[in-house]
């Protein structure tokens, strides 16, 4: 599929990862639903590619909203006329164990609340269900041509203090296979999926990390640094482009590996 | 350049080649590009009417809360906290014009 005159929906495109991945898709020819819960991010992204010439739309969404949902792949279609690319890059992380033991007791002094818990279920997997649902439902019934972009991250193996995060994303990367297989069983040829799951990558999202542990792990990066978002946007934009590239989920680390040097 | 107003936003179609803008007014006084190079070759008459059906889809309006939600509690210890909250599904968009909005939902 080429991305010149698609058109492509990216949530959380308001920020990060989302906001490189607009911006490059635009800056290559297409048009660009610009989707995210946070309204002055999407006026600055907006601004920004009509400014490179582009064509763009904002759309302030909760991704967690069935409603919403179903209304920001309406305001895409209903600005240009189709859509092909959709890329659910919306996503929370809200940190914390499990459990907290008192050190003098021994006992748990503290339990992973539900919130956080919710939350980041909410936003990570319920939200990118419903953006790949609708989304493949929109493709199907308009006879597009298509691609489901689910954000999964490496933390897909089970990270510690996050198991939120880490279920989340595990199953993100399961979708690939799912959607695929079940489109061949309905006889959809024309929509591929294929995750992507970066390392870790320079966004606002790791600011709200552990400083000190951020410094820790990229000791373990074999690039040297974090990953660029626009590194992630050109991998999509190839995935977009590369047609026998589907039902998977691509790792994009800058080679992160366990302490002592074996690859993750 | 058609200006509409629609529930006390101002709005802007703007032509751009043979492409419009819809921009809008903030609060401050500023302006804000909703969509940038839409409705290509439409004429002014056409742009304007189906601008106006984007912006009532893409801002919808006269957010109403309804709760409390009592199924997604915000914990502090044993402290369970109800109340409306932006991320939980209690918090509902009215997505019509706000004059149709029932005094209760
Ligand atoms: N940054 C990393 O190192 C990293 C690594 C692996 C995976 N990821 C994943 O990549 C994706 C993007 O991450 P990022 O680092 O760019 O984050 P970010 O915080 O920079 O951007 C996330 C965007 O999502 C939006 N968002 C959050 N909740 C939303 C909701 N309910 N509805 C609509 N929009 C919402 C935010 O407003 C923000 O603009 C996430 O899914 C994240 O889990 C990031």
């Amino acid at each position: 599929m080429k991305i010149n005159g698609s058109v492509a929906l990216v949530t959380g495109g308001g920020n990060g990862i989302g906001e490189a991945v607009v911006k490059h898709l635009a800056r290559q020819g297409a048009k660009v639903a610009v989707v995210d819960m946070v309204q002055k991010n999407i006026d600055r992204v907006v601004k920004d590619i009509k400014e490179a010439g582009g064509e763009a739309l904002g759309i302030q969404a909760n991704v967690t909203s069935e409603a919403d949902t179903a209304r920001y792949i309406k305001g895409t279609i209903e600005a240009f006329g189709q859509l092909n690319i959709a890329v659910s890059c919306a996503g929370i992380i809200r940190d914390g164990m499990m459990l907290s033991l008192d050190k003098e007791t021994g006992k748990v002094s503290k339990k992973l609340g539900l919130d956080k818990w919710q939350a980041v279920i909410d936003t990570n997997l319920t939200g990118t269900f419903l953006c790949m649902r609708d989304a493949a439902e929109a493709m199907v019934n308009g006879g597009w041509e298509g691609l489901l972009v689910p954000i999964s991250s490496v933390n897909k193996i089970g990270q510690v203090g996050q198991i939120n995060y880490s279920s989340a994303k595990v199953a993100d990367a399961l979708m690939p296979k799912i959607i695929v297989g079940e489109f061949l069983m309905r006889g959809i040829r024309n929509i591929r999926c294929v995750a992507v799951a970066p390392g870790y990558t320079a966004t606002p999202m790791l600011t709200g990390m552990n400083q000190d542990a951020l410094k820790a792990i990229l000791e373990d990066v074999h690039l040297g640094r974090l990953v660029a978002p626009e590194e992630i946007a050109s991998l999509i934009g190839y995935c977009v482009e590369n047609e026998a590239i589907n039902a998977t989920t691509i790792e994009i680390t800058g080679g992160l590996c366990y302490p002592k040097g074996i690859a993750k | 350049m058609p200006t509409l107003t629609y529930n006390d936003m101002t709005f802007a179609v703007e032509p751009r080649g043979d492409r419009w803008d819809i921009s809008y007014a903030l609060p401050n006084g500023a302006n804000a590009i909703a969509g940038a190079g839409l409705l290509a070759g439409l004429p002014e008459g056409e742009a304007t009417v189906r601008a106006l059906a984007l912006i009532k889809t893409v801002f919808p309006v006269g957010i109403r809360c309804v709760g409390p939600d009592v199924s997604h509690p915000n914990t502090i210890g044993d402290l369970k906290i109800i109340g409306p909250d932006v991320t939980h599904p209690n918090f509902i968009y009215w997505d019509k014009d706000s004059v149709s909005c029932p005094k209760e939902l």
